[in-house]
């Protein structure tokens, strides 16, 4: 073949490719419904600016990359306060800090797999604990099967090392079906682990093995949150069990000062406390001085939601969620931290999800109205695409929803910040 | 003016990828100007309209990597200026001072580009010191192409194989030619420069296979690497602990598919680009996960480095016929290297003082030359193996790869001389020792090497007792046992994967313990968090990913004589035929660029 004939070629097969692109100019050669995901803003709907307090650099980037090339669900605008510093309704839980006195102040914080491993609670641990005082990595559940960047935690029976998998039977408030319990006696953490008729039979003893990993002893004492049914004796890091029923969770915690519980719920998208015991959370929550709950979650609703109304109605249960929280705490400040900036293709394109500023902005309307505080994470990491940027520096993972380890330290350190700083006002 | 800076200015957000529409718009021009000097230049001119031809295509190599390195470019031009000067010297003096220099001058340029940082830790963990690198180190894209590519030229002039290019644009050619400048195929002199002088000849059927190459490497490139990458692979690799040991497993092996389609779709497309220009560059990948055993996957697998480290690392350190200075160098190289990164300076200097008192004994003792080739050739062929390892990238986690590549080969090539006897106990043995093992410990790595033991032992087993049973080979049992070692091969080159993915956006401190982490975290879902239940589910919802999986594999496995038929099928068809399927399968490649991406499942609580 001669080059010109070539050239002929290659000229052809662009022109039709371009014929192509003019027919069907979002690509899709099958008829395909615009994405889902495309949204339209409002014409109306101007973009408030949050305050966010921690970080003054934050752009707002949110218009831009939510206009769609064929527009289908449209985001309906919400009026939202923009002035309330929302820290404001964290005032009790500061004024306990500063009269704990002799006792602990708890802090429970409940989240997504954004949590999982210690993640973001550490840093939040580490800045109150520096504070307040206290020590110890708080609650941790008898059989831990996603490893913590605080405690190694191993399982022993009959002197054999076993997986977690092959201990006590474990039931979520946040699993699948096979894995819920109707009675709703899941403690304080969402989960339980139920020491069966087997290890009773055979005079079998558990022995939990929880190392903390940065080498130091950092707890002065060990509770176990346990049916009175089950035996317990401690020696060193490890915690021997025997007996039958249920174990609630393990706590390595100091006798004063501030213990914050990492209570990682993957998959959760927030509503399900109020499937746990009343009676067990509220008689945990007052022994235990809890004083702040920390709730972070919405992000699991993004990905397969893709409709305002729907947002709404999971935002509106996240309101219940909140309020069955205060009956069963009314000593607890509520703090909300909505979902990260989020990713998704579309039309070949890495994009925020469009519904996750409407989330953010939803949330922070209920946490308003609920007078409990919001940390906006998505307009802190600097809002819409901000999480590719994340990601070019190594701050996050490649599926655009999850921080890598040093993503997580950033956003804890700014959320612990920004709680302390609002201390010193 | 933003248009102009967008077409001929560096922006490192975007480089120039065949994949990426900017490419086939430069390609077009490129081709455009290439048609008219070939057609409208008289042949009568003779070498200079083929010198003229060259130094237009080196232009345009120089722009392309400009567009994709900036001033990196300055690199490229010094060493083709160096090594052109330097091979000139080494022609007519015959020293082996100037091939040195020559090597010492390209091997600075890598180990500064791309091991500062390694060495400076090693360095550091083996004497307690703290240097450090101030300034952060980008990396030239290409670099260690090139670099394997000057060297080559260098060494095949010092050993009289090829003359020296008397021309330094032919030269500059050779060395920046853009379809296989940034990713290879690695091109020895010796094949390519002959044909800087030979005019330019296309056959329809070489066209043909040329567009087949193009639209062949696009799919692998987009459809199996891209899209299963983005939505099951990365995710899995980024955290691990988010799926249970099922889905763990199967990314591991779509890596495995991965990695494959995406390095050999970039070759396939060079080779189609370079074609259609009238060159010819060397096979880069012949199916390699048909492999039947780690040696046969290294013949298979980027053969053009396979090829180079076999010609000027392998068989300057004595191949199989001896060992010398070198071997000792690099055996206690890297041994050093290792013991100060385990910090197991007994455990590792104990075998490897037996390890040179064997290589002072053995040559003397042992009298048959057929055991003494294979003790040399195993010596030296893993230190090819942790070599080439680091060549793929300055962390730890590729030199531990390397070195589980060259002891399977090892341990390949020992089982082969085994009779049946020995193979049956020894695997027994082995089994029981890592049933027993992990018993005791309950570690999930003892659990994933026990049960993948018993595996191996159950079909060494049954293939033991029908050796018992003196059974006769026929084509059935033939085909049986092929298919056995390929899936052996397979598992066992997926098995090193876990260890060959690192971060390059992190520094190689974090990347280390990133790549550390990820395999960890994997090996203990795959041998501790294992949960049938999920299975269905995972398979369901991932169906796309799966069937995006299996067909590439099963195409990846399709005779070699089909693949053959179906791309002289494709280049026979008549040319507006062709003009529509290449119309079609870029219409459906870009389906997969513009898919939905997999919504996020958790299947494990």
């Amino acid at each position: 073949m001669k080059p010109y004939q070539v050239l002929i070629f290659i000229a052809v097969v662009m022109g039709l490719l371009g014929v192509l692109y003019k027919a069907f100019p979002n690509g899709q050669l099958l008829h395909k419904q615009p994405s889902e995901l495309s949204v339209e803003v409002s014409d109306n709907d101007t973009i408030e600016e949050f305050p966010i307090f921690a970080e003054a650099e934050i752009e707002e980037a949110e218009t831009d990359t939510l206009i769609p090339q064929e527009p289908k669900v449209i985001i309906p605008k919400i009026a939202v306060d923009s002035t309330t510093d929302s820290r404001v309704f964290l005032q009790s839980f500061y004024s306990s800090l500063s009269e704990s006195g002799n006792k602990v102040v708890r802090v429970l914080h409940y989240g997504d797999s954004q949590i999982e491993e210690d993640r973001m609670s550490q840093q939040i641990r580490e800045a109150l604990q520096n504070k307040y005082g206290g020590s110890g990595a708080g609650l941790l559940p008898l059989a831990q099967t996603i490893p913590s960047r605080t405690v190694k935690q191993q399982l022993r029976m009959n002197d054999r090392w076993i997986q977690a998998a092959q201990g006590p039977r474990r039931y979520l408030v946040y699993g699948p079906k096979r894995d819920q319990r109707d009675d709703g006696l899941y403690g304080v953490m969402g989960q339980v682990a139920v020491m069966n008729d087997s290890l009773v039979k055979g005079s079998e003893t558990l022995t939990a093995v929880c190392t903390p990993l940065d080498g130091r002893k950092r707890y002065t004492q060990w509770r176990v949150f346990a049916d009175s049914s089950v035996h317990y004796t401690f020696a060193g890091d490890s915690v021997f069990l025997s007996g039958q029923g249920k174990v609630y969770g393990l706590s390595q915690q100091s006798d004063t000062g501030v213990i914050v519980d990492n209570i990682p719920m993957r998959g959760c998208l927030g509503l399900v406390f109020t499937k746990m015991d009343r009676e067990q959370l509220v008689s945990f929550y007052r022994e235990q001085n809890v004083q702040l709950i920390i709730m972070q979650f919405g992000g699991n609703a993004i990905p397969s939601n893709k409709n305002p109304g729907t947002i709404q109605g999971i935002v509106k249960g996240l309101r219940q969620q909140v309020q069955y929280l205060r009956t069963c705490a009314p000593q607890a400040s509520i703090l909300f931290i909505g979902p990260s900036d989020m990713l998704t293709q579309i039309d070949g394109e890495w994009t925020t999800y469009p519904m996750v500023p409407y989330m953010d902005k939803l949330l922070r309307k209920m946490a308003l109205e609920e007078n409990i505080a919001y940390f906006s994470l998505y307009r802190w990491m600097g809002g819409a695409g901000s999480m590719a940027r994340w990601q070019e520096i190594g701050l996050a993972g490649s599926d655009g929803v999850h921080f890598t380890r040093s993503g997580a330290r950033k956003a804890g350190n700014a959320v612990a910040e920004w709680m302390l700083e609002g201390s010193e006002n | 003016m933003d248009f102009l800076h967008y077409i001929f200015a560096f922006d490192a957000e975007h480089p120039l990828l065949f994949t990426q529409f900017y490419f086939w718009g430069f390609f077009a021009l490129v081709y455009a100007l290439f048609a008219l000097i070939m057609d409208r230049v008289p042949d009568s001119l003779g070498n200079k309209k083929l010198h003229l031809r060259n130094v237009y295509l080196m232009f345009v190599s120089w722009f392309f990597y400009y567009k994709t390195s900036g001033l990196f470019l300055l690199i490229l031009l010094f060493v083709t200026l160096s090594d052109w000067l330097i091979a000139q010297r080494i022609h007519k003096t015959k020293n082996k001072f100037w091939l040195c220099l020559s090597v010492a001058i390209d091997l600075g340029f890598l180990a500064y580009f791309k091991y500062a940082y390694f060495f400076t830790d090693a360095f550091n963990d083996l004497f307690g010191t703290s240097y450090s690198i101030v300034d952060k180190i980008i990396l030239p894209v290409g670099i260690s192409f090139y670099i394997f590519q000057v060297i080559s030229y260098t060494a095949d002039v010092y050993r009289g194989r090829i003359q020296p290019v008397k021309n330094i644009l032919d030269f500059g050619f050779y060395v920046s030619f853009f379809p296989q400048l940034v990713a290879g195929p690695i091109v020895r002199a010796e094949e390519f420069i002959p044909q800087l002088y030979k005019p330019f000849h296309l056959s329809r059927r070489a066209f043909g296979i040329a567009v087949f190459w193009i639209i062949n490497g696009l799919g692998k490139k987009i459809i199996m690497s891209d899209f299963l990458a983005v939505n099951l692979i990365d995710r899995v690799f980024d955290n691990p602990l988010l799926f249970s040991g099922f889905e763990n497993l199967f990314a591991l092996f779509a890596y495995s598919l991965q990695v494959y389609a995406d390095f050999s779709g970039y070759t396939d497309i060079a080779i189609g680009v370079a074609m259609l220009m009238g060159f010819y560059l060397p096979m880069n990948f012949n199916s390699p996960y048909k492999s039947q055993s780690p040696q046969e996957f290294w013949r298979r697998w980027h053969m053009s480095l396979g090829r180079w480290l076999k010609t000027y690392l392998y068989i300057p350190l004595g191949g199989n016929r001896s060992i010398g200075f070198g071997t000792y160098f690099w055996v206690t190289v890297i041994a050093l290297v290792s013991a100060s990164l385990t910090g197991w300076w007994l455990g590792i200097m104990i075998p490897y003082a037996v390890l040179i008192i064997a290589m002072i004994i053995v040559p003397k003792v042992f009298k048959d030359p057929d055991r003494l080739k294979l003790f040399y050739s195993n010596l030296n062929s893993f230190i090819t193996q942790v070599l080439g390892g680091l060549w793929h990238g300055a962390s730890w986690n590729f030199i531990i790869w390397g070195g589980i590549n060259g002891f399977g080969m090892i341990i390949e090539k020992i089982w082969r001389g085994m009779n049946w006897h020995i193979r049956f106990a020894a695997m027994t043995l082995l089994t029981a020792g890592l049933c027993v093992t992990d018993f005791y410990t309950n570690l999930p790595v003892w659990r994933l090497f026990a049960v993948w033991a018993g595996l191996v032992w159950f079909v060494t087993a049954i293939r033991y007792i029908y050796f018992l049973c003196e059974g006769a080979e026929t084509k059935f049992t033939k085909a049986l046992g092929t298919a056995w070692a390929i899936l052996q091969t397979f598992t066992f080159i997926t098995f090193t994967r876990l260890f060959f993915r690192s971060s390059s956006n992190l520094d190689p401190a974090t990347a280390n313990e990133v790549a550390w982490a990820t395999a960890k975290n994997m090996v203990n879902q795959i041998g501790g968090a294992w949960s049938n239940a999920i299975i269905p589910d995972f398979l369901w919802e991932y169906r796309w990913v799966v069937a995006m999986f299996i067909a590439g594999m099963v195409i990846h496995w399709l005779p070699t004589n089909w693949k053959r038929r179906y791309r002289l099928w494709f280049s026979a068809m008549p040319i507006w035929a062709i003009v529509i399927a290449v119309c079609i399968a870029i219409a459906v490649i870009y389906q997969f660029v513009t898919a939905d991406v997999q919504p996020f499942i958790y299947f494990q609580f």
